[in-house]
């Protein structure tokens, strides 16, 4: 097996055809292909020629973080968006003025006048750029450009699977206000670190917390938990106590402390939350944690466990005064425990908590779930096993560095293999982020482009359901999304999309030899995969079109919207 | 003669298989070698409206019969006056007055204190269980309404045979049986700068998808062309109301014109889905005025006008309210309603035994409700499911449809 991997390395870093896998031979070139369409989101004007020219895996590991990637590009992109330059705070303050402004006018008796109200507000928060809506926008709006301008590819397409495995609703409640600072802070700061911080991280997010409601969990009524001092009392929906602070200090949810205007608005929202005091363990957390983050859902848990490790985690959760995470003595099911064989021993705290997640972390389970799932994005819908067994290995040497196992995931040779290359289809948002790369498109800061991938099928951050999006072409090719594919490919070669500026000068001259042309626009566009099929229809269809620039942008339209390019 | 699915599978399948084809194209494969691409007159078809947002089942049927309705609700409590009664104990919101005629003439029964086994007050949660069709499982893929599909008619599909009118296909509709998702039918398809440039645009992405496109991009490509000659072909956008039928500039309207349009057209539509939110009345929900009543103005006035539009079609049509949750019995401080349990269904049609409200009442005194606030659910929102679709698409074993749900109860609804 070494044998064979140091010959891969050697032959692609030669330039020659080498065997792989399937024993089918791959070209260099193939091989730059191949590496754009899964570790970037394909190739921009002449990348593959600058890929082969570095060493195509010369570029993998300055994707990995072995080397420096600058970014010029990207920094000057990012500059443009408020977003980031919101605190939790802010953005808990933001959520609780637009809460009160609309109960504000959701009070008013008057129907007609009740509507006009509110569509003022409405225009009023897209007018306004430190609005909610505008800001929550631009989240969206960052992930395309970043896509589309970053030279860290790689680093997006992990921020892009890690925000899916650890899935949260933006639109669910305090959310709006928690998701910014979980995708900057929690999930980007670590999408190519340590498997076990970034689980860590995500646990102790407001935003997941919220999201999955671990924050409302506590101990039931015939737990106990340690007062001060370390004496063991029954907790029974007594007042809280401990660290000086009440239990449940704030209504729930988003309304600590009270709204400003006018007392029936304040009031309007109280009730439109409905308070009510958490009763008592919630296993949603837990649950998810075990099935999707970690073990999988065969990873040998029972319903017990689940109840187990909620009772660990009880009392983790937020501070609504700063958005930040918190740990509440007073709600924690101190008894003792066992999660899958593991004995936990009564009288912890938080550390057991702490101590439960590094123990799933590093679960022989977790590895194998999560490395099939990085399989599946970056060599097959259904990943083979030689894929996942590499990325086990590196995961057990290097204690769960993402770095290292992508690494083992890129240098197996299922990787390379010619059954696996073109396998995939491309998700909403790696098709709109590709077509643009792919034609020197530079987007604007609008949420317009994100709106297109949302019509493709992908509102980005607005998975309902804990699983986030999906990785198999069954969780994106039906016949209304394909059309619309075609229709954005259309348009953008034409320049009609809307928030983005294109200039196909850059990426293919124009001319009235429709041989040459298409031959520069599989160069340029399909990176030299275009079939003889495609190209053969393309020709016909550019013969009644005389006007050099008109069949330009009708050839480009016709390679992006067609079959090859919906494929990586 | 058609060739059923699994007959394809047999024949054909094991050898594509070892060619490496995945068994999701195999599936769509199959559907496509079924599909007959003929009009199929006459057939049967379910309409589903999802009411996004949980509303307010007591506002819409009220239950005036119970005097814990007047006690718990004295600003949001209909003008008894202004009640539309239906028998004893119900009556419809006035808003919802389009539909008395429906009731009269007994195409419209009503199931009351309807809803989910699960507890769960979150709207993501409860719709998404309800459009799976398997409360408290979140790990389900599909749709209920897509197993429906997948299991049953299999040789009798055709484009249309399920199609959700909106940007997005649907959870209730999310699976492996093909399904289309049409914002809005007039632009469905290829759109060019020029005039005329649709057709030439038609013509070449077919042909580099027939040519170039491999396992499911090839089949639901083919399956978009399909579409796009059958809608040519039959025209069903040209296709004005009939019967003096009116319908309202909404989007919930502009998709029922749509859908009997499709059912018109004998495109073979058998499953139409479509939603409409603005339900979440926490504040200022109104009685006869407002913004419950607003709402209500706006989904009597389609679905009047949809049943209209059928006329004697309804015979065939069937089609079914639904709701993620209903709102709390009593008013809150705002003059609004919580996220609350059971809630009603209303089911139009020609073929259904109308004219009654369904379900056994539970009361709404303080100590027959569900946590001692909510109107408790007697019949599970699956019962109601399933015998639609028995009693309206045909027979077939529901337990393929709602995994895990042994005995749906009998509610009625076909006799």
């Amino acid at each position: 097996m070494r044998i064979r991997i140091e010959f891969l390395v050697v032959g692609l870093a030669a330039g020659i055809a080498i065997p792989t896998a399937a024993q089918a031979p791959m070209t260099t070139r193939d091989s730059a292909r191949h590496v754009l369409n899964r570790l970037a989101y394909g190739a921009t004007t002449d990348e593959v020629d600058q890929v082969i020219h570095e060493g195509v895996l010369k570029w993998v590991d300055r994707q990995l973080g072995f080397a420096d990637v600058h970014d010029p590009a990207l920094t000057t992109g990012e500059a443009r968006f408020d977003v980031l330059h919101e605190s939790n705070d802010d953005m808990q303050a933001l959520l609780q003025k637009t809460q009160a402004r609309n109960a504000q006018v959701q009070s008013i008796g008057d129907s007609v006048e009740r509507q006009q109200a509110m569509d003022q507000l409405r225009a009023e928060q897209r007018g306004d750029r430190r609005s909610l809506a505008v800001l929550d926008n631009q989240l969206a709006a960052l992930v395309v450009v970043r896509a589309v301008a970053s030279d860290h590819q790689l680093d997006e397409i992990l921020c892009d699977f890690w925000t899916n495995h650890f899935n949260v609703f933006i639109n669910k409640g305090q959310d709006r206000a928690y998701f910014a600072d979980y995708l900057e802070h929690t999930i980007r700061a670590r999408a190519l670190g340590r498997f076990e911080d970034l689980l860590l991280a995500t646990a102790r997010s407001p935003a997941m917390l919220f999201y999955l409601d671990q924050s409302e969990s506590v101990a039931d009524a015939s737990a106990t938990r340690m007062a001060p001092g370390g004496r063991r009392i029954a907790i029974n929906g007594r007042p809280g106590f401990g660290r000086g602070r009440p239990l449940f200090p704030d209504p729930r949810p988003g309304v600590y402390p009270p709204p400003s205007g006018t007392g029936a608005a304040a009031t309007a929202t109280r009730q439109q939350v409905a308070p009510r005091a958490p009763r008592g363990l919630n296993e949603n957390y837990a649950r998810e944690l075990m099935e999707l983050h970690t073990l999988g859902v065969d990873g040998g848990y029972t319903q017990q466990d689940v109840i187990n490790v909620a009772r660990i985690l009880t009392g983790w959760g937020i501070d609504r005064r700063d958005a930040s995470f918190t740990f509440r003595a007073a709600a924690h099911d101190e008894d003792a425990k066992t999660v899958m064989g593991q004995p936990f021993d009564a009288g912890h705290g938080e550390d057991e908590g702490v101590r439960l997640l590094k123990m799933l972390a590093t679960s022989p389970a977790t590895m194998h779930h999560v490395s099939a799932q990085l399989c599946a994005r970056f060599v097959n819908d259904v990943p083979p096993d030689g894929c996942i067994d590499d990325a086990v290995q590196a995961w057990k040497k290097s204690g769960g560095e993402i770095r290292d196992v992508v690494r083992a995931i890129i240098r197996s040779p299922d990787f390379w293999a010619s059954a696996n290359v073109q396998s995939k289809v491309k998700t909403p948002l790696e098709f709109v982020a590709s077509a643009v790369r792919a034609v020197g498109g530079v987007p604007d800061s609008t949420p317009r482009l994100a709106q297109r991938v949302a019509q493709l099928g992908e509102p980005l951050f607005q998975h309902q359901t804990p699983d986030g999006y999906g990785e198999r072409q069954e969780d994106w090719v039906n016949s209304g999304a394909l059309l619309a594919r075609m229709n954005f490919a259309v348009q953008l070669a034409s320049g009609r999309v809307a928030g983005v500026a294109v200039d196909l000068d850059r990426v293919v001259s124009a001319t009235d030899d429709h041989a040459a042309l298409v031959t520069a626009v599989d160069h340029a566009i399909l990176g030299g995969a275009m079939t003889a099929q495609t190209r053969q229809t393309i020709l016909k269809e550019l013969a009644d079109v005389p006007d050099p620039r008109a069949a330009r942008a009708l050839a480009v339209g016709l390679a992006i919207g067609g079959p090859e390019f919906q494929r990586q | 003669m058609p060739i059923s699915r699994r007959a394809f599978m047999k024949a054909g399948g094991l050898a594509l298989l070892s060619l490496g084809a995945d068994p999701i194209f195999l599936d769509r494969a199959a559907y496509a070698l079924g599909r007959s691409g003929r009009r199929i007159a006459g057939r049967k078809t379910l309409v589903c409206l999802f009411q996004r947002g949980a509303v307010d089942g007591l506002s819409m049927i009220v239950p005036a019969g119970d005097s814990w309705y007047w006690q718990e609700r004295q600003r949001i409590a209909l003008p008894k006056e202004q009640l539309i009664p239906l028998d004893g104990m119900f009556a419809l919101h006035p808003r919802l007055a389009p539909l008395k005629p429906l009731w009269d003439q007994h195409n419209m029964a009503i199931v009351h204190a309807v809803g989910s086994p699960s507890t769960t007050r979150s709207h993501f949660d409860a719709q998404d269980y309800m459009e799976s069709g398997t409360p408290d499982v979140k790990a389900t893929p599909d749709g209920w309404a897509n197993r429906y599909c997948a299991h049953a008619e299999e040789h009798a599909n055709t484009p249309f045979r399920a199609v959700a009118f909106g940007p997005q296909l649907p959870r209730t509709l999310a699976g492996s049986a093909p399904s289309l998702a049409i914002d809005d039918l007039r632009t469905f398809g290829l759109r060019a700068a020029q005039a005329g440039g649709e057709q030439k645009l038609t013509r070449a992405f077919e042909e580099l998808y027939q040519g170039a496109a491999t396992g499911l991009v090839a089949s639901s490509s083919a399956e978009s062309f399909e579409a796009i000659q059958m809608l040519k072909s039959a025209n069903p956008t040209s296709l004005p109301p009939s019967n003096g039928a009116v319908y309202s500039r909404t989007k919930l309207a502009t998709s029922l014109s749509q859908i009997a349009q499709l059912i018109k057209a004998d495109l073979g539509l058998q499953i139409a889905f479509v939603d409409v939110g603005g339900w979440d009345t926490h504040v200022n929900q109104g009685s006869d005025q407002g913004q419950l009543a607003s709402r209500l103005d706006e989904l009597s006035g389609a679905l009047g006008a949809f049943t209209t539009d059928l006329g004697a079609r309804m015979r065939d049509v069937v089609l079914i309210t639904m709701s993620e949750f209903g709102r709390t019995v009593k008013e809150n401080g705002t003059s609004g309603t919580d996220h609350g349990h059971g809630t009603a269904m209303m089911v139009l049609g020609g073929e259904v035994k109308g004219g009654q409200v369904y379900g056994r009442w539970p009361g709404l005194a303080p100590d027959q409700r569900y946590e001692g606030r909510d109107l408790a659910v007697t019949t599970d929102f699956r019962s109601v499911f399933s015998e639609v679709i028995q009693g309206h698409l045909g027979p077939i074993d529901v337990s393929q449809v709602f995994p895990g749900f042994a005995q749906p109860a009998k509610v009625g609804l076909f006799g």
